[in-house]
């Protein structure tokens, strides 16, 4: 799927029910701050991505590096390394806490189930005896699956982005 | 370390071991920002980085920040980042496009090939002041292969030529992938920082030993590592599961020097003839197209993995990139790493350069982290003063000359090439500049 531009809230998103959808974010966050990645890429529908550009407004992750661009399978082998028993860069492990607010529908197609969300992401990492702050926006495009959400992709534009980066071994 | 009298500098080098002091002294770190970083050729970037009058990057060469500016005569300049009047960094931008270089400070404007145009109310200017006096500074001496500027902070030394001569080829390896002859360094970098020094990056790159360990947590149960090539199913055998040891076909990887503290890695033995994917096939056949099906056919036998062009900059064959490595302190150090984008290759090939390179050489990367995991613990290890030296003695007396590559061969899990990087630090470290 590719990213449309940034825009603000479209009046095609007035009257739609925001608490399933936070929910849905707030319940994303809290699988990553509890390590259940597995749990966590099942929330990506099978086309699924998950992108953190690696400049601001990158425009898109073909044509040049991003910190992370993963597809399903990308994705499985980064869970299957975060759940290796010798990853030295998780050992010990990171603890994290996310904060996600100002959840914002911006666009809605009740019809086809399609909700295009911004909100904006601060994450606390701790290890190894260092804090360090990741914040950005972020930008999920949902597809309802059931009673809850599937992730089309998951965006998460860091405002620090662009800088040089300690190991980061987590998703954001 | 006192003071950096040759003998004392040569004491710290042994020929299987060096003391401590040469990742933790901040004296020692001096002497190298002014001998190494002072003097050697360094890389700075690629042409393709700078393609029209006015375009610029920044960087450092050692922690002296520097522009690469291409002038209206199309000539690439390597001009010092300090203003000539009080010393503010001129350009703040990593990259971009200006006809003039402005100071934030009092306005003092260059030209794009250093000169000073104009400087703010002339008139109160000394008597004498001649603005050519004031051009900004510029590397001594700047050379170009291929694309790939270097820079010698430094007005002697041997030349370009003769300083990665032997190296030319490993750059020829990269460049003759792309189907027009030539690479673009433009399709954005990875940064990442870690608390250790340089060195232990630059030492990294053509170490073998430390994969199946290092990088377990990137091999299957199966020992195999996950695929990095575009077309590729699967990546290399990296451990022998039922022993538990490193996989026979990666103790069989060979290592080369060829002088200055160069070297290279041969290539990750993986099943070429399987390689095939919609990009890769289709990049294939442009290539053949261009260079005639036998040449293509050499050019994508994999000979290389990791290059270093010592003292700064290394290239990679498998998943290919451009690194940079940058010192900031004794203990800190910052990388840079260009994906290629192949000129003429088809878009969805050089994506699946990209995409594969996010998670190798990522700060969020799958392989990389766990390096950096290394370099930050071998800092830290490195405080103890149980012993003050550092072992580097793998396969000592067992290099062998290779007669056709010009080179001396070892094993590649051995140190042979640690050592002759040392043998290079010593031979910048031991002459005043």
């Amino acid at each position: 799927m590719d990213a449309p531009a940034r825009a603000p809230a479209s009046p095609g998103s007035a009257g739609v029910d925001r608490a399933p959808i936070e929910q849905f974010l707030i319940h994303e966050a809290r699988l990553l701050d509890s390590r259940r990645f597995r749990e966590w890429m099942g929330l990506f529908a099978e086309d699924g991505t998950y992108w953190v550009p690696a400049v601001p407004n990158q425009e898109s992750p073909f044509d040049q590096a991003s910190l992370f661009y993963d597809d399903r399978d990308l994705m499985r082998t980064r869970v299957e390394r975060l759940e290796h028993p010798r990853i030295h860069v998780q050992t010990p492990p990171s603890r994290t806490a996310h904060l996600v607010g100002n959840v914002l529908v911006e666009e809605a197609d009740e019809a086809k189930g399609e909700y295009v969300v911004g909100s904006t992401v601060i994450m606390v990492e701790y290890r190894d005896d260092a804090q360090r702050v990741f914040a950005g926006q972020q930008r999920h495009w949902l597809r309802r699956d059931g009673a809850s959400f599937r992730i089309v992709q998951k965006r998460v534009d860091l405002i620090n982005c662009d800088s040089a980066f300690e190991a980061m071994a987590v998703p954001i | 370390m006192r003071n950096g009298h040759a003998d004392h500098i040569a004491r710290l080098i042994e020929p299987g071991r060096v003391h401590r002091d040469v990742y933790t002294d901040p004296d020692v770190f001096e002497l190298e920002m002014a001998r190494i970083f002072g003097q050697a050729w360094l890389f700075v970037g690629h042409t393709s980085q700078v393609p029209q009058p006015g375009d610029y990057i920044t960087t450092e060469l050692g922690r002296q920040p520097v522009i690469m500016v291409r002038h209206r005569d199309g000539g690439v300049h390597v001009l010092l980042n300090r203003c000539t009047h009080r010393g503010a960094k001129v350009v703040n931008e990593r990259k971009g496009n200006a006809p003039r270089l402005t100071c934030c400070y009092h306005g003092w404007s260059f030209d794009t090939d250093g000169r000073l145009a104009s400087v703010p109310v002339p008139e109160g200017c000394a008597a004498d002041f001649d603005k050519s006096d004031f051009s900004l500074g510029r590397a001594p001496r700047v050379g170009e292969y291929r694309g790939f500027v270097f820079a010698s902070l430094a007005a002697k030394g041997p030349s370009l030529e003769d300083h990665i001569g032997p190296m030319k080829g490993n750059i020829d390896d990269l460049v003759d992938r792309a189907p027009d002859g030539a690479l673009a360094l433009d399709v954005g970098m990875h940064r990442y920082a870690y608390n250790g020094n340089w060195k232990l990056q630059v030492e990294n790159v053509l170490d073998s030993y430390h994969v199946p360990f290092g990088h377990a947590s990137t091999v299957n149960k199966q020992g195999v590592q996950f695929a990095r090539r575009e077309g590729d199913q699967k990546g290399a055998a990296v451990v022998e599961t039922e022993k538990k040891q490193t996989a026979a076909s990666w103790k069989d990887r060979k290592s080369y020097i060829a002088g200055n503290g160069h070297g290279w890695t041969s290539n990750t033995a993986l099943d070429d003839g399987k390689r095939s994917s919609p990009a890769f096939d289709e990049y294939k056949r442009v290539l053949a197209e261009k260079v005639g099906a036998e040449r293509a056919q050499q050019i994508l036998t994999p000979r290389l993995h990791n290059s270093l062009i010592y003292p700064n900059m290394s290239i990679m064959g498998l998943n290919i990139h451009v690194r940079v490595i940058k010192p900031i302190a004794v203990d800190r150090t910052e990388v840079t790493i260009y994906p290629i984008r192949l000129v003429g290759a088809p878009a969805a090939m050089n994506f699946g350069n990209i995409r594969l390179l996010n998670v190798t050489h990522s700060a969020a990367s799958f392989v990389q982290t766990d390096d950096l995991e290394s370099f930050v613990r071998a800092q830290k290890g490195l405080r103890s003063h149980a012993t003050d030296w550092v072992d580097i003695s793998r396969g000592l007396g067992d290099e062998e000359p290779d007669r056709e590559l010009n080179a001396t061969r070892a094993l590649a899990t051995h140190e042979m090439v640690v050592r002759a990087q040392y043998k290079a630090w010593l031979g910048y470290m031991r002459e005043a500049a």
